[in-house]
């Protein structure tokens, strides 16, 4: 009579750690098929921890210490923060921005999502894609290209906008030295840069969008106003959100655009919190204080995305 | 059997402490390299480009067969930008070993205690350098100087002139101005010379930086951004290659600039001067940086007359603009005709090992034929240091006939001195663009923005 009961499969050869990788079980697939794909996510990791999240602690760690380059660093506690909380310029470089980062969002969501509709209603699929990479185009170029040239063009007396201006009787407008002006030609600058970006998702997101919802709605007797306002704009929220998150985060962290048109002026009227970082770590030689402000802007942003992650709990509609 | 399955708790865990581990590392430290005792061939890191200096390099090791020169090119828009980023690369442990600094960094390499002294070699090596400090006026001499010491050998340098566009002065029917002319004269040309060249000309524009800029305008407005003095000491140097030259007498160990005086009634008037020039619409909005909007403006006939050095005649001509279209002038005269000059020359890093090996290559360096050698140096794009390069023929190649006036600001004007630039001249940049920016658009008045510039200068001085 012959036994019934499993056997155990015999034990196989080599040390235990070949052995557990070998196994010749359902685990044993399992978990080769887990390490086969942590492998090929580990260059993407090791990226990652030595050129981002290494220097971010570094960073983190440097802003309680005293650094200039020459000396060794000296540790001050919490000084940094503390000169940080009393530095008017500091404030002065936040306030600018955020209205930065409210003039940029605002027309950077409203001109996107508007071009996103006119191309996705387009019939003509060879005028759908031209326009669709023509809009591209200026993500791809340079920021410091674009800011050089956008500074000959904002240029009070010899640039191309006020020529124009000129000739329809506007006096000319002083784009880049005026501390009424400044922040809003930046703004214009980098929309102008940006706007192929958040188009093309924008785009993506109307294309996914389901037909025949829109079709019934027709059906119902729905004007195009209705339709976008209770059904295209619902829809689309996750977009939206995608695309004001990314922008947000995007434009907390202006510089090229400030530093090469203005550095900052006049004054400190366009200087952003990169920049005075910048300043301070690569100018003044102050790499703690310069951490300093990075950690602090940091933390911004954090909260920033954090309250519209919560805000959007309101608005935004999930299929 | 119990499975050992590597979940993704764990591999976060794990990848959180190696960040921890990683990043603790990145606290910095300054490497030095390590002497190369008994190697046969060493490198120097020299702040350089091939296309500057490869024919240069190739000639010293025809000399120094032992020594290789790794290029390590840094570029800016101005020379505190440059310094930036020099002193980046020594804070990530890659610091060069032949490093050239201008005027404005020339105090913080020398008072950080990075750059080495080369009196004592310099002194030691004189029958060897005798015939270049001989060529080399004693005033660049003394701006490569601190507190005593000398820290690098001036290799070119630049005073600021008026440049000047015959094509509009003919069009106003203007000739070049005398050497004397006044403020008042150059406030007449400016007007002259606006609205025309098709209407839309300009009189005279600058940018906003330390070098240049209105700089100028306080010099001969007789008061400066800082108080001046010299240091003492320097004997060494004015005693071995100059115990004969007239110019050298009264000259000490390099300039000090003790305290502020921004705000001072000659620097508001020099300020509200050149803002006067932009009410009056003969100067162009002023925008911050190295010029090179200027540049074009000038070389397209829409703008009179700018400041530059003789930096600009070479480049000018290598821009469009045909030989002989332009011409140079001394500053105008106003209280003084005190011109401000920078300069720049090789540095050595001290305790870096090689030091002997970099002393040698920043010898070799001060030749006239190697100097030469040097693109820009050749086509008269900036102001060699040697009298005997600044020929009539050496400026004709780019027309001017008033070339003259470059070397003869020092050699002619002995009050010639450096742009004020001590330790923290990179902070204080900062501090004095931005409030000339103030003014310059018409925020604040030139007083305010000078209270406001004396105010953050005077804590500068205080932390520093």
């Amino acid at each position: 009579m012959t036994s019934s009961a499993v056997q155990s499969p015999a034990p196989q050869p080599g040390n235990p750690l070949t052995r557990w990788f070998r196994a010749d079980t359902l685990d044993g697939v399992r978990r080769q098929r887990a390490i086969l794909g942590y492998l090929f996510i580990l260059p993407t990791i090791i990226g990652l921890l030595v050129f981002i999240v290494g220097p971010m602690v570094g960073s983190f760690g440097l802003s309680f210490y005293k650094w200039n380059v020459f000396r060794p660093p000296e540790f001050i506690g919490l000084a940094n923060f503390e000169r940080l909380a009393s530095d008017a310029r500091v404030f002065v470089s936040f306030k600018n921005t955020f209205i930065l980062v409210a003039m940029t969002v605002v027309m950077l969501e409203a001109l996107a999502l508007a071009l996103a509709l006119s191309v996705y209603r387009l019939a003509n699929r060879a005028l759908a894609t031209f326009f669709r990479t023509a809009y591209f185009l200026p993500v791809l170029l340079s920021g410091a290209a674009v800011a050089v040239t956008l500074g000959y063009l904002f240029n009070k007396d010899f640039g191309v906008i006020n020529y124009y201006l000129g000739l329809l009787g506007v006096p000319k407008i002083p784009w880049l030295t005026s501390s009424d002006v400044v922040l809003f030609s930046i703004a214009l600058t980098t929309v102008w840069r940006n706007l192929g970006f958040t188009f093309i998702i924008y785009l993506g997101g109307l294309s996914s969008m389901p037909g025949e919802v829109l079709e019934a709605a027709e059906v119902d007797g729905a004007t195009g106003l209705q339709k976008f306002l209770k059904i295209t704009l619902p829809l689309l929220s996750p977009t939206i959100l995608f695309a004001v998150v990314t922008d947000v985060i995007k434009m907390l962290q202006f510089f090229d655009e400030p530093f090469i048109m203005t550095r900052g002026g006049p004054g400190d009227s366009s200087r952003t919190v990169v920049m005075m970082m910048y300043e301070s770590g690569f100018g003044n030689l102050e790499f703690g204080y310069a951490s300093a402000i990075a950690l602090v802007l940091f933390s911004v942003i954090m909260i920033v995305t954090g309250f519209q992650f919560y805000l959007s709990r309101r608005w935004v509609f999930y299929r | 059997m119990a499975s050992n399955k590597i979940s993704r708790r764990e591999l976060l865990k794990l990848a959180a402490a190696s960040a921890a581990a990683v990043g603790t590392g990145f606290i910095p430290s300054i490497k030095i390299f390590a002497s190369p005792a008994g190697q046969e061939t060493i490198t120097l890191r020299f702040q350089e480009n091939a296309e500057n200096y490869g024919a240069i390099v190739e000639a010293f090791r025809e000399k120094f067969p032992n020594v290789n020169i790794e290029f390590v090119n840094v570029t800016g828009v101005d020379h505190a930008e440059i310094a930036s980023k020099i002193l980046s690369q020594l804070a990530a442990g890659q610091p060069v070993n032949i490093g050239y600094a201008a005027t404005e960094a020339t105090q913080l390499y020398a008072g950080e205690g990075l750059a080495m002294p080369l009196t004592e070699r310099a002194v030691a090596d004189q029958a060897e350098l005798a015939e270049y400090f001989a060529d080399v006026s004693p005033t660049l001499v003394e701006g490569m100087m601190y507190e005593g010491d000398l820290y690098q050998l001036p290799r070119d340098f630049n005073a600021a002139h008026i440049y000047l566009n015959k094509t509009l002065l003919e069009e106003a029917g203007l000739e070049v101005p005398g050497e004397t002319w006044t403020k008042d004269d150059f406030l007449e040309y400016a007007k002259a010379l606006t609205g025309i060249g098709g209407g839309d000309s300009f009189g005279y524009g600058w940018t906003n930086r330390l070098w240049g800029s209105w700089t100028p305008w306080f010099f001969v407005n007789d008061t400066n951004l800082l108080t001046e003095e010299r240091a003492p000491g320097g004997e060494a140097i004015w005693n071995t290659f100059y115990a004969d030259e007239p110019l050298a007498e009264g000259r000490g160990g390099g300039w000090r600039w003790p305290a502020p005086q921004a705000n001072n009634p000659a620097m508001v008037e020099a300020l509200e001067f050149v803002v006067s020039l932009t009410e009056q619409g003969l100067t162009p909005e002023v925008q911050i940086g190295g010029g090179d909007t200027l540049d074009g403006f000038f070389v397209s006939n829409k703008l009179g007359m700018t400041v530059a050095g003789g930096f600009w005649a070479g480049a000018l001509v290598a821009k469009g603009m045909e030989k002989g279209s332009f011409e140079v002038q001394y500053w105008p005269e106003w209280k003084s005709q005190r011109h401000q000059f920078g300069t720049g020359g090789a540095w050595i890093l001290n305790g870096a090992g090689g030091e002997d090996e970099a002393w040698e290559f920043v010898k070799f360096n001060t030749a006239t034929e190697i100097m030469l050698m040097i693109p820009w140096m050749a086509n008269a794009s900036t102001t060699p240091v040697r009298r005997s390069i600044n020929t009539p023929e050496y400026w004709g190649q780019t027309g001017l006939e008033n070339g003259h006036v470059f070397y003869d600001a020092l050699d002619k004007r002995p009050d010639t001195a450096p742009i004020p630039a001590p330790v923290f001249s990179i902070e204080m940049t900062n501090i004095y663009t931005r409030f000339t920016s103030l003014a310059t658009s018409r925020e604040m008045t030139p007083k305010d923005a000078l209270d406001g510039m004396q105010a953050e200068l005077e804590a500068l001085y205080a932390r520093s």
